[in-house]
């Protein structure tokens, strides 16, 4: 090609221009007399704050936070995995010299002492949750306020608030919330800036691709989030996910614990330790790849030892292998309800995947289908990613791309085909009538699946880009990511700037309202090369 | 309780000011054109922050503090862990102050890592120390061989757990020398990522914590990133494996240099979303501009007539091969994982738990591919105010040494709160019961409880005590401070009170003997030199659904039987003034400050007293 000549020529330039704008990048917030800065004129002593031990170190690399509602991941720019996970629970919103956690045994092992709702069963393991009605934001500041301050002390161990920050968050969050979780960020320590970057694309980076179905298997909910070309296209969401397992697996767990006691009583009541019932589930749970009807399932007689749910410090208790297996069937694929039982924001998982390829146009599904991407806790079990796969497959095979079914529509179309074949050959019709009533597909062969007629100028098209690797398309095909955290380190390593980029001072002047409503971002300008340092004006993009 | 009872907590009073959402402010205040007024607590001191939230307080008639409430956790520490800002006049917690780090050392060999070090060896100790995998103990490195033979100790080494038995060679790792276990291990773990490839995807090895990540990858990224790439590249050149297994630090590295490539390529043509910002006076930006004009005007045969017309810019393509980080799901899926995690010879102990994943790398999933962790490096850390700036703490650089250079903490200048069980004489009419069991307080039975307030301040303080007369929460105790105000003496010296106890040793101050017997209003208890005791008498309230209350509440019993329902804790009030001689700084701001240099001050704080805990039954 043409321009690939100039471009290597170009290679080294572009390199140390990086490298520059790296190294301007960094000048710019420890030098105080931007004039930002020094209308805060009591500010100014705090560029000579940094001990003479901190200044050694290079302290420009930006430091990445992937926060969920369980964890919070942490580390540095460039690291392939995270420094450290912290995950939010009682023994984490304890007060500051209660050792009880230590002395006794961490809470939520044993049995509880009375049945708890499942709901509140899980609420002192959670962050926060979408629902903010009954969410003490004061809380969650509190807790992300210690959640940082311990993360950096105990695992990052750099100067809080001395370099950049980098949040990857879901793409969905409630305003109070993101206000609250920057308010505490910059209130608390002196982060230059804030770059929110979405973490279904970063998921998306991390596997190496430009477009991909991300399937986020988190804690309250389940996303399918479309990425056509680093946009999120659409966002379809379950609620079928690791909180209903966890809380099907505590009263799988209670039942086994108490099979004698009034069954309709435990019936949404929890009795066993959620510290247990989480080990339980990370360890165990798993999926039968194939289904019901699959062969390759273990034998039913199988049984493993896990600690008895009555008193898990002391004795085991054997449970079948197979019933491990049953939370999961049930939850998240939503096995013995029917379709049309479930609400919309209750799909089993392959519906959900199905119903967000469904929504995107042809050509984006056809990319999308063959780069889906499994992230979130939920993905660790076993088995289950080829199960959804092997559902989401069957599911096309049998409605094909489209939306429409039910039984009039089928008799409305074997009315019209044998109004058409009888039209054509009378002798035939009821043979042929008999096949379509079996399979409706047979009859009028999907386009998506019709051999593609040879256009010339398709045909001319590929010849020319033969040397352009043919992408894979058309074909269920599942690519693994090395997770949301790990695609942030490598886009913020490889110093492109997330479109969301929250400087300190102008969101200490207006907070979240001073974002600019615009829902085109300034891309021109940053490309350009012209306004690389500045922006006047923010915005908050997706998450507007 | 965490601590034995009884016991006292301090709420650092930065919990009354809420963390200022700028947006709230603002539409608040409603006037967006003043828009530097927003700022003016940030630059304020914490003096007068403090009097707004206790004017604030006033607004909102008194909000008693609860020590119920989930965020009361956040704001209580126990007294010995606060700090005083001498400039600020206010407590300090570890949410008001800022931290800076002086050194970072190894917790288990005690050896200082420089600061050049620290982010290289991934925040962990570059030497022999490592944890244990599966429970965290330091391992200890040994021969396998018996040493009995000769004393020239050959043998291979391992590094093995003196608790649980958990060995390195557990998962087939030796040591040729029991030096730099660490880069050994590395050089090992790096020399098994081959052998590993034909192993299943989970049963991969990956080494992402022992490798040095950022040492090869940031600094030197280019050159080693491409180092990188083309040994894998040719590694998967050897064995054409559909998906060869590369651990997760190698496929993030194939990844990064598969974009930088990428990038480079395509960062003159203007049409990609990646490409970086170059800066103006880069002649890149010049062909850019350049072709701008050519490719996009038709008349471009006008300006470059020599070029021909250029075709599509390329495009950024995405990870194809496993050499750029591109990884497919294994066929076969995950169904061996499952054969395993059913077999019997996994087990529960087989696979890692939780705890144990946590520090390990994400793909992990039984013990067996658990690595030995190098220690986690600690710091030592400087401390200040976050609002004026003035160091609090600031501890010796060495690891060795535990002194401190500064180190304002703040119990030199608030009283220290104690608070014992008053065990009334036998003599008295109210009861015989010597000491009642604070572990178990029988309900409505009214107990007395002794609060002693010592002063390590060089002048005299006058306390003001207040508390709720009703406990908040759902258990309501009677609380009543027989003396809520009173005096507590300096800090003077010591001989003082020695002298003064030697008048009259054995029998006792008259006054004082006065003092015992029946608590009574209005009187202070006891009173030493720089201490002062007053009484505080409690009555327990009932446990909702416990027999004194006929159980009517059983219906409720889920939040009781959240823990500590039936602790008995007393919030109180403390309000402390006294006459501080003025520093010279003060003096010149000061405009308090009175002839005699004299300067009042006042600080209030919330103060928890755990007492006992509740009995259900009488």
């Amino acid at each position: 090609m043409a321009s690939t000549t100039p471009s290597t020529g170009d290679n080294k330039r572009t390199m140390s221009a990086a490298s520059n704008l790296r190294h301007s990048q960094t000048a710019r917030p420890s030098s105080p007399h931007t004039p930002q800065q020094q209308q805060r004129s009591g500010n100014a002593s705090f560029a000579s704050t940094t001990s003479p031990g901190s200044s050694f170190r290079n302290e420009d690399d930006a430091i990445i936070f992937e926060i969920g509602a369980r964890w919070i991941r942490a580390g540095f720019e460039g690291n392939g995995s995270p420094v450290c996970t912290v995950g939010f629970g009682p023994e984490e919103s304890r007060r500051v010299g209660d050792y009880r956690g230590w002395i006794q045994g961490a809470s939520g092992v044993g049995t509880l002492p009375q049945p708890v709702n499942a709901e509140d069963w899980v609420r002192d393991y959670e962050l926060w949750r979408h629902d903010l009605r009954d969410v003490d934001l004061g809380l969650v500041e509190d807790k992300i306020e210690r959640a940082f301050r311990e993360t950096y002390n105990q695992h990052l161990l750099t100067d809080a608030g001395s370099s950049r920050l980098v949040l990857t968050l879901p793409s969905l969050m409630p305003h109070p919330l993101l206000s609250s979780l920057l308010s505490t960020l910059f209130d608390r320590w002196r982060f230059p800036s804030v770059t929110l970057l979405s973490s279904a694309t970063m998921s998306a980076t991390a596997a190496g691709l430009r477009s991909a179905l991300v399937v986020d298997i988190g804690w309250a909910e389940t996303t399918a989030t479309a990425i056509y070309e680093y946009r999120e296209v659409t966002t379809k969401r379950s609620t079928r996910a690791m909180k209903p397992l966890m809380q099907e697996m505590g009263r799988l767990l209670t039942a086994l614990s108490s099979d004698n006691v009034s069954e309709q009583a435990a019936k949404d009541e929890i009795a066993v330790g959620f510290t247990y019932c989480e080990e339980v589930t990370t360890r165990f749970a798993w999926c039968n790849p194939h289904g019901d009807v699959g062969g390759s399932a273990p034998d039913p007689g199988r049984t493993i030892s896990i600690p008895s749910p009555t008193s898990p410090e002391k004795d085991f208790c054997d449970i079948p292998f197979a019933r491990l297996s049953e939370p999961v069937e049930k939850v998240l694929f939503a096995s013995g309800v029917a379709e049309y039982e479930m609400d919309d924001e209750e799909k089993s998982i392959p519906l959900l995947l199905y119903n967000t390829l469904l929504t995107l146009p042809p050509d984006a599904r056809g990319t999308c289908m063959s780069r889906i991407v499994f992230v979130g806790g939920g993905s660790r079990i076993p088995g289950l990613r080829q199960r959804i796969l092997n559902e989401v497959s069957s599911l096309i095979d049998r409605y094909g791309w489209s939306a429409i079914r039910g039984k009039v529509l089928e008799r409305q179309r074997q009315r019209l085909e044998q109004m058409k074949i009888s039209s054509q050959s009378n002798g035939e019709a009821p043979s042929t009538n008999n096949d379509s009533a079996s399979s409706p597909d047979e009859e009028k062969p999907d386009p998506s699946r019709e051999e593609p007629e040879i256009d010339f100028v398709e045909q001319k098209l590929r010849r020319q880009n033969k040397d352009t690797p043919v992408s894979v398309q058309g074909v269920i095909r599942e690519v693994e990511s090395l997770g949301a955290w790990a695609g942030a380190s490598l886009v913020t390593s490889l110093k492109i700037r997330g479109m969301v980029e929250i400087e300190r001072e102008k969101f200490l002047q207006h907070g979240l309202a001073g974002a600019t409503r615009d829902s085109e971002p300034p891309v021109p300008d940053r490309r350009s090369g012209l306004k690389a340092g500045d922006r006047s004006s923010w915005t908050l993009a997706g998450w507007a | 309780m965490s601590r034995p009872f009884p016991y006292t907590y301090i709420s650092c009073p930065c919990a009354d000011t809420p963390v200022p959402d700028p947006a709230r402010k603002r539409r608040s205040r409603g006037s967006p054109q003043k828009s530097p007024t927003p700022e003016q607590p940030n630059v304020d001191n914490d003096n007068k922050e403090s009097k707004e939230a206790e004017n604030q307080d006033g607004d909102e008639e008194e909000q008693t503090f609860d020590p119920r409430s989930p965020r009361s956790n956040f704001s209580l520490y126990p007294p010995e862990q606060l700090l005083y800002c001498e400039d600020c006049h206010q407590i300090k917690c570890p949410r008001c102050i800022t931290e800076e780090i002086v050194s970072w050392y190894c917790p288990n060999c005690l050896f200082e890592t420089p600061s050049s070090m620290v982010r290289s060896d991934g925040n962990r100790c570059g030497r022999n120390c490592f944890n244990c995998p599966t429970c965290t103990v330091p391992l200890a490195v040994s021969t396998i061989e018996n040493v009995t033979a000769t004393g020239s100790q050959q043998g291979p080494w391992v590094l093995s757990c003196a608790y649980c038995m958990w060995t390195t060679l557990d998962i087939g790792i030796k040591f040729d020398k029991p030096t730099n276990i660490r880069a050994q291990l590395q050089k090992m773990t790096d020399a098994t990522a081959a052998p590993a490839l034909d192993r299943s995807r989970q049963a991969s090895r990956t080494f992402g914590d022992l490798k040095s990540p950022l040492s090869s990858y940031a600094s030197i990224d280019e050159q080693s990133a491409s180092r990188e790439a083309n040994g894998e590249q040719s590694a998967t050149k050897e064995d054409e494996t559909p998906t060869p297994d590369l651990g997760t630090d190698a496929r993030f590295a194939a990844l990064k240099s598969f974009y930088r490539t990428q990038i480079s390529e395509t960062s003159t043509s203007p049409g990609d979303p990646l490409g970086s910002d170059l800066g103006f006076s880069s002649p890149g930006a010049l062909n850019r501009l350049m072709s701008l004009y050519t490719s996009s005007s038709r008349l471009g045969g006008l300006y470059g007539g020599s070029k021909k017309p250029k075709s599509k810019p390329p495009v950024m393509r995405e990870a194809l091969t496993a050499s750029e980080g591109l990884r497919i799901a294994p066929e076969k899926g995950d169904a061996d994982v499952i054969e395993r995690l059913g077999s019997h010879e996994c087990g529960w102990d087989g696979v890692a738990s939780i705890d144990q994943r946590k520090e390990q790398s994400p793909d992990v999933r039984f013990t067996d591919d658990l690595l030995p962790l190098p220690c986690l490096l600690r710091t030592k850390r400087a401390k200040r105010c976050k609002s004026c700036k003035h160091i609090l703490v600031k501890p010796e650089t060495k690891p060795q040494s535990t002194r401190f250079r500064i180190r304002l903490i703040a119990l030199s200048y608030i009283p220290l709160p104690t608070l014992r069980p008053l065990a009334l004489p036998s003599s008295s009419s109210l009861m015989s019961s010597p000491v009642p069991d604070l572990n178990a307080l029988p309900p409505l039975r009214p107990i007395h409880v002794l609060l002693t307030l010592k002063n390590h301040m060089f002048d005299p303080v006058r306390i003001t005590l207040a508390t709720p007369s009703v406990t908040p929460g759902r258990v309501a105790s009677k609380v009543t401070v027989l003396s809520p105000q009173f005096d507590i003496g300096a800090n003077s010296d010591v001989w003082d009170e020695a002298l003064q106890g030697a008048s009259a040793p054995v029998t006792g101050d008259p006054r004082l003997a006065g003092l015992r017997g029946v608590p009574e209003a209005g009187k202070v208890w006891d009173k030493g030199r720089n201490w002062t005791t007053v009484v505080l008498e409690v009555v327990p309230g009932t446990l909702p659904g416990s027999e004194a209350e006929g159980g009517n509440e059983a219906g409720e019993d889920g939040t009781l039987a959240q823990q500590d329902g039936d602790v008995l804790e007393i919030p109180v009030f403390v309000h402390m003034e006294w006459d501080a001689e003025a520093q010279l700084e003060q003096q010149n701001v000061g405009k308090a400050s009175k002839p005699d240099d004299l300067v009042a001050r006042e600080l209030a704080y919330w103060m928890v007293l755990g007492v006992g805990r509740i009995k259900t039954s009488l």
